[in-house]
């Protein structure tokens, strides 16, 4: 797995290309949890090319949603492939994460989001 | 067939892609093949976790049995034996990080079930039956076993 991250203003966007699964997960994790501990405003997962995500995945994307609350930090996810939408969504974390369609809206929305990640 | 490898998390892959390769031989959609594989994959991670406890020196062997109406995939190591109790999943209100693996593959399988005879170690079976095929006289009625 691939983890990027590149920075538009404000914001930064973690892209995530790959397999997430309990042992790739870790390098997500650190990168996630550094980024909202270093007092960047939003964090944005792109998730265009992540091919699975398993529960070890998800549990880091919790985790990151848990640490936005303290650092009052904007995050939110986009550019899900259907495999991950029915992940989050058979484990009812679809209406948890702030997740958009694309980059585009995800840019122009993420600073509206509450900062936890719900819309 | 039967697939051995070492308790170390950078394997799990392997044994996703061989499920995967399977249970598209045998016949299953897409939707289904996905969902067996994340099942097997938190099966092992599970063992991983809490069986061998993060030691990646232990085995792991996958036996895959495909059968006229079912696929059936029993995962076996040699660490202490788990208390199934002690790795259920969480309640799907309580967001928290973890918790989820056992939920998935209860969710994806048709069955888990420990196998209470096995000595040593753990013994885990996971079936999954081919959906019907629907013929004329089935129009109309459910596909779910």
């Amino acid at each position: 797995m691939k983890v990027q991250v590149r920075n538009i203003e404000t914001v930064a966007i973690i892209d995530c290309a790959g397999d997430v699964d309990l042992y790739s997960s870790t390098s997500l994790r650190e990168t996630l949890l550094s980024l909202m501990r270093s007092g960047t405003p939003s964090v944005l997962v792109n998730m265009a090319d992540v091919t699975y995500i398993d529960s070890s995945g998800i549990a880091t994307l919790v985790e990151g949603l848990q640490l936005s609350r303290e650092t009052k930090t904007h995050f939110g996810l986009y550019s899900l492939r259907n495999n991950a939408r029915s992940v989050l969504e058979l484990a009812r974390l679809n209406k948890v994460f702030a997740i958009f369609i694309n980059e585009q809206e995800a840019l122009e929305k993420i600073a509206t989001t509450l900062p936890f990640g719900g819309l | 067939m039967k697939i051995v490898i070492s308790s170390h998390p950078k394997l799990l892959h392997i044994l996703r892609g061989v499920v995967r390769y399977r249970a598209h031989m045998a016949g299953f959609p897409q939707s289904d093949i996905d969902s067996m594989a994340m099942a097997i994959d938190e099966a092992a991670a599970n063992v991983i976790r809490h069986a061998y406890k993060d030691r990646r020196d232990g085995t792991l062997a996958l036996e895959i049995l495909t059968l006229p109406d079912r696929m059936e995939f029993i995962l076996e190591d040699t660490a202490p034996k788990v208390n199934p109790e002690a790795i259920r999943s969480r309640s799907l209100d309580d967001v928290r990080p973890g918790g989820l693996g056992t939920f998935f593959m209860n969710s994806f399988m048709d069955s888990c079930t420990f196998d209470e005879r096995c000595a040593e170690g753990n013994r885990l079976i996971m079936i999954k039956f081919l959906p019907r095929k629907v013929s004329t006289s089935d129009e109309g009625t459910s596909q779910k076993h």
